[in-house]
């Protein structure tokens, strides 16, 4: 028996932990409890990011994804959280067309994915060729948050040398899109709050 | 004097003259209601026009007998003979075929050794093809000086006597010949200006035909005197008479202008000119063949002034002849003409040329337009249908006569033989007075045209001109005894010369001049005679002359003794039942009054015409039969132009002609005065003897119903059938045409309508629910519109990886 | 066992991934909740967050020189980013429909129909 590479099993883990979560937050019908579930399926997917070597998208995810955004789902499920609000049932049929669509989706994305032979994973080829030790040990991690702030303000540090020759005019860093995400926030800041500013109630 | 220089001088004169009516018609028709209170001036300027014409005229005359002095031609029989016999008797009697000496006769009538004297020149060139010429050109001799005078002195005293006749026209009119639909009579206002507006124009035009040079525009002339005699006969143009004797005037004129036309395309298609006497047009002193005229081409000098076709009419002939083949030279022209080619072209152009004389001097058979032509005014009478315009014919005959072959002169002296005696005798019966001048005119006509015919050119126009004299005399009294008594009718008048004086004696000076009276034996060797008397002499003469040399055609011979008689008994019947007698109407008698001095005094002056127009002047031996035969064209006296030699001299005749003359008018006074004058026998009583001859007479020889029945009902046939044709054949295609269209319209609505406008309203239409169709996949519902992203993504991935893993 | 043994490449990544992003789809089409319609498009994206970040990866390829690498997680961060953005923004949109019409009930949206 092979010894068990503990980053699969976990990955195994959270991998089941968002599948489920997600799909729990689609059959339930209870906004409250979907609120609840999703959090849980953004969390481990925050896990999955740590597996995957992401550490600081993983680390944003925690934050912002799952304390910031869905703090402000849950706000507003709280808003609005009437009582024949907070369970609304959609009818039979169009569960049924939605699940056929769904899987149909999903058996395709699956199938897709799974027929790049690069995406298989390290191990398929090095087992092939019989450099499984090799193989076997996982490079050392690196930690990715400081070629990412220097790529936020223009510096690639980590494509120094392009592997090809068509990835070169790709080396340009992140500095324009960062300062428009800026701007864009605040203005979703500006409109927001102007969407949602205080009227006056009619009554329901 | 120079020669160039008379002539022009003569040309400028009688241009001057010529012109003067013109300017007076041009200024008429322009301004005439404004000349005056309602035109009276028009009137005044007229009559000082023609005036001014005459006194013209009368010095190209003086200049004319300056130049070439007085043509001294003694062939008055009984002045020889007084010579000859002297037996010291003041009166001597005439012998029949007196010995008079022929030499001097000869010597005297072809006294002409080359052509008479005469300036011919052009005005004006109005178009030249080739060699053939179209111009405005003036040919005077002494035929045209002569004409002159006399038109234009009989256009003043008749201007004169129309400013007092038409002076009713200077106020409004009522018309009571004119009924309208209502039943009234019609009022309407004075044409006084207009009348002398048309006689400034017909004198001008005579004048014009006068001086014309080539046939062309004696043609132009002719038919403007025609649309001018068209105008004054129609000058009541409301009277339904009026103006019905007016279209046929001219109808009948157009009919005698088609031969004209035919004699006129045969000349100048032959002879290649319109021009009557050679003219030197480029003034290099010598006369080149182009510039030959009519007369010399047919009566070439070098051949004695013997008629023979010319070169061109031989030529044409040969040339139309498919026998003949060989070239035109000068040789086989010679020959051609010794066979006789070209001569028939050269009758048929004398007949065409006398064909339009036909119609306008009213010969038979196109006389019928004359009597009704008696709706003008009497003024228009006495100038244009006696003396003027109806002469025009016999003066072309008179100035063509070099170019008349012998069949032509024959056919000439035929027709105006028999227009002769045809119109004597309707004048027998005719009661209204213009209606017996109006016959006597057109046998008078008959009388010259018969003349000319067998030779006697002198008589021919000798008579023309004391012709105008005594008939314009005749019109105006009749004109003046209209004015008093306001009818035409003989019957109702009677005894009018207590109350007509002047009218009365100048007509009776009138009647005996036509009847030609005068003394059949010589007093100091002087003839005593009115003017018509020596003109009517040499009428018989020749006639007599004739039907001895020519005893094939003896009977024309008759014809003017006959006539002659006839006119006598009809002018003189006219007179007896006019101013003698008992009045027969005495509210005509009553009312009657002698007109005013301006109407009078120019009968006067004509009578003093009528009298001594013959006579040869004391002293200075001037004549008018002289003056007209110096200007007859060489190898026309009478023998030489019938085709005769070796004959005897006509002038042998004179004694004879002198009492055959005087007898027959002595006859036809008699006979007139025991009907009418005397009443010894009732014109009753020999109507009812002769009641069918009466009848036929009193008809005009059913003339009038002859040429209806012939004429006038086929052509009225032949218009209603074609108007018909048009009305129901061609306006019906035409509104089948228009119905077809109007259906076609109507199918192309149909379409418009259901097809066009119903695709387009369908290709709308459609559009419409489409979009309303359209409009149901907007639901608003959200979840749909995710799950149809949804559905999309999946599709497109669908495709995507099918086709990618194809590819 | 091969899964727990064997390394997990991208495809394993993916396969969840795409699990989120179904699911999403499916969230956003069938809940009537205009809130729960919300959670389904935050599920999608990080479904697509996942697969960026797999992509990004160094180890999970068999030739690690094609990864994105900071590429790949530089998209997933300006991702969330703008989810979070967005999610502002359609919560005050829901609020405001909620004040509006007292309901955020999504099927009574639609008043823009044709």
């Amino acid at each position: 028996m092979e010894p068990i590479n503990w980053h699969s099993f976990f990955f195994l883990l959270f991998g089941a932990l968002t599948a489920v979560f997600a799909v729990a937050v689609v059959v339930t019908s209870n906004v409250v409890r979907m609120a609840f579930y999703l959090i849980l399926s953004l969390g481990a997917t925050a896990g999955l990011f740590f597996l995957a070597g992401a550490d600081f998208v993983g680390a944003m995810q925690l934050m912002i994804y799952v304390g910031g955004t869905l703090v402000l789902l849950i706000f507003g499920v709280m808003l609005t959280a009437q009582g024949p609000f907070i369970s609304m049932k959609t009818g039979g049929g169009e569960w049924v067309l939605a699940t056929i669509i769904g899987g149909a989706l999903l058996g395709l994305l699956v199938k897709t994915a799974f027929s790049v032979e690069d995406w298989q994973g390290p191990a398929a080829v090095a087992h092939v060729e019989g450099e499984e030790e090799h193989a076997a040990a996982l490079p050392a991690q690196s930690p990715t948050s400081a070629p990412i702030g220097l790529g936020l303000l223009g510096v690639r540090t980590d494509k120094l040398d392009p592997a090809k020759a068509e990835l070169a005019p790709g080396m340009a860093g992140y500095l324009l899109p960062f300062e428009i995400v800026s701007v864009h926030l605040l203005v979703v800041l500006v409109g927001a709050a102007y969407l949602a500013r205080t009227k006056k109630r009619r009554e329901a | 004097m120079d020669d160039q220089v008379l002539g022009d001088n003569l040309w400028q004169l009688l241009r001057a003259a010529w012109l003067l009516p013109l300017v007076s018609f041009t200024i008429i028709v322009f301004g005439g209601k404004r000349l005056g209170k309602a035109g009276v001036l028009a009137g005044y300027l007229a009559t000082g026009a023609i005036v001014g014409a005459f006194v013209l005229s009368m010095t190209a005359f003086g200049l004319w007998l300056n130049a070439y002095g007085v043509p001294k031609l003694e062939h008055h029989g009984g002045e020889h003979h007084a010579q000859a016999v002297s037996s010291g008797g003041v009166f001597s009697l005439v012998k029949f075929q007196e010995e008079a000496a022929t030499e001097e006769h000869h010597a005297s009538s072809t006294a002409h050794a080359g052509t008479p004297h005469y300036h011919a020149g052009e005005w004006y060139r109005l178009a030249q093809f080739g060699n053939l010429r179209a111009s405005i050109s003036y040919h005077i001799d002494a035929l045209t000086v002569c004409m002159f005078c006399m038109v234009t002195l009989i256009a003043s005293c008749i201007h004169f006597y129309a400013m007092g006749y038409m002076h009713d026209e200077l106020h409004d009119i009522t018309d009571h010949e004119v009924h309208l639909r209502d039943g009234h009579h019609l009022h309407r206002p004075g044409r006084y200006y207009r009348f002398f507006q048309y006689l400034s124009l017909f004198c001008f035009s005579m004048l014009g035909l006068v001086i014309a040079g080539n046939a062309l525009m004696v043609f132009v002339f002719w038919e403007l005197v025609g649309v001018c005699s068209y105008f004054l006969i129609g000058f009541y143009i409301e009277r339904k008479s009026a103006s019905n004797a007016a279209n046929k005037a001219f109808i009948v004129n157009r009919v005698g202008d088609f031969g004209m036309l035919i004699g006129l395309m045969a000349l100048w298609g032959s002879l290649g000119t319109f021009d009557f006497a050679a003219s030197d047009l480029d003034h290099d002193g010598a006369i080149a063949q182009n510039e030959k005229g009519i007369f010399d081409l047919l009566r070439d000098p070098a051949n004695g002034f013997a008629l023979a076709p010319a070169d061109g009419m031989v030529a044409a002939a040969a040339a139309a002849d498919p026998e003949v083949q060989a070239a035109p030279t000068a040789e086989n022209i010679q020959n051609w003409r010794a066979q006789g080619y070209g001569y028939w072209l050269l009758v048929i152009a004398g007949i065409g040329i006398f064909c339009g004389c036909v119609g306008k001097s009213a010969q038979f058979p196109l006389h019928v337009w004359l009597p009704d032509a008696m709706e003008g005014p009497t003024p228009v009478s006495a100038l244009v249908h006696s003396a003027t315009m109806v002469a025009a014919g016999v003066y072309l005959v008179g100035r063509f006569y070099p170019a008349f072959a012998p069949e032509a002169l024959l056919v000439i002296a035929y027709v105006g033989a028999i227009t002769l005696f045809l119109a004597a005798t309707i004048a027998i019966t005719a009661t209204d007075i213009k209606r017996v001048l109006a016959y006597s005119t057109v046998s008078q006509l008959g009388y010259m045209m018969l003349s000319l015919g067998i030779g006697g050119w002198i008589g021919g126009m000798f008579h023309l001109f004391t012709h105008a004299f005594f008939k314009s005399l005749l019109f105006m009294c009749s004109g003046s005894v209209i004015h008093a008594t306001h009818t035409n009718e003989m019957p109702k008048m009677g005894g009018l010369r207590k109350k007509m004086p002047w009218t009365a004696y100048t007509m009776l000076v009138g009647c005996l001049a036509i009847a030609g009276a005068g003394l059949p034996f010589a007093i100091f060797g002087w003839h005593i005679g009115l003017s018509g008397y020596y003109s009517k002499d040499s009428i018989v003469m020749h006639s007599l002359w004739y039907g001895d040399v020519m005893p094939r055609h003896a009977w024309l011979a008759f014809m003017p003794a006959i006539g002659a008689a006839i006119t006598a008994f009809y002018m003189f019947r006219l007179w007896f039942m006019t101013f003698a007698g008992k009045p027969r109407d005495h509210h005509i008698y009553d009312h009657a009054h002698e007109s005013p001095p301006i109407m009078y005094v120019p009968l006067v002056v004509l009578s003093v015409f009528a009298v001594g127009v013959a006579w040869t002047m004391p002293f200075t031996g001037l004549s008018l039969d002289g003056l007209l035969d110096s200007a007859r064209w060489p190898g026309t006296n009478p023998a030489e132009v019938l085709g005769l030699s070796g004959v005897v001299d006509p002038h042998q005749y004179h004694g004879m002609a002198t009492i055959v003359a005087f007898s027959t008018a002595i006859a036809g006074i008699t006979l007139a005065a025991v009907f009418y004058g005397w009443g010894y026998l009732n014109p009753e009583d020999a109507r009812r003897q002769f009641a069918p001859i009466y009848t036929f007479l009193r008809n005009k020889w059913y003339f009038d119903e002859l040429y209806d029945f012939l004429f006038v009902r086929p052509t009225h046939f032949i218009a209603a059938r074609v108007a018909n044709l048009d009305k129901k054949w061609i306006d019906g295609l035409i509104d089948t045409l228009a119905r077809g269209t109007k259906g076609l319209a109507n199918l192309d609505d149909v379409i418009d309508r259901y097809f066009v406008d119903g695709l387009v309203n369908a290709v709308a239409h459609w559009t419409m629910s489409t979009g309303l169709a359209l409009r149901g996949v907007q639901t608003g519902r959200l979840r749909q519109y995710v799950m149809f992203i949804v559905v999309g993504t999946v599709a497109l991935f669908v495709m995507i990886s099918f086709y990618a893993s194809r590819a | 066992m091969d899964l727990l043994t064997q390394p997990v490449g991208v495809a394993h990544f993916m396969a969840v991934g795409a699990v989120l992003f179904v699911a999403g789809a499916v969230c956003m089409a069938t809940k009537r909740n205009a809130l729960g319609v919300l959670m389904g498009i935050e599920l999608v994206l990080n479904g697509a967050n996942l697969n960026f970040v797999a992509l990004g990866s160094e180890y999970l390829r068999r030739d690690t020189a094609l990864s994105l690498g900071a590429d790949g997680n530089l998209i997933a961060l300006f991702v969330i980013v703008l989810a979070a953005a967005e999610a502002a923004v359609a919560l005050a949109i829901t609020l405001n429909f909620y004040n509006n019409h007292s309901t955020v009930d999504v099927d009574r949206a639609d008043d823009l129909r044709g």
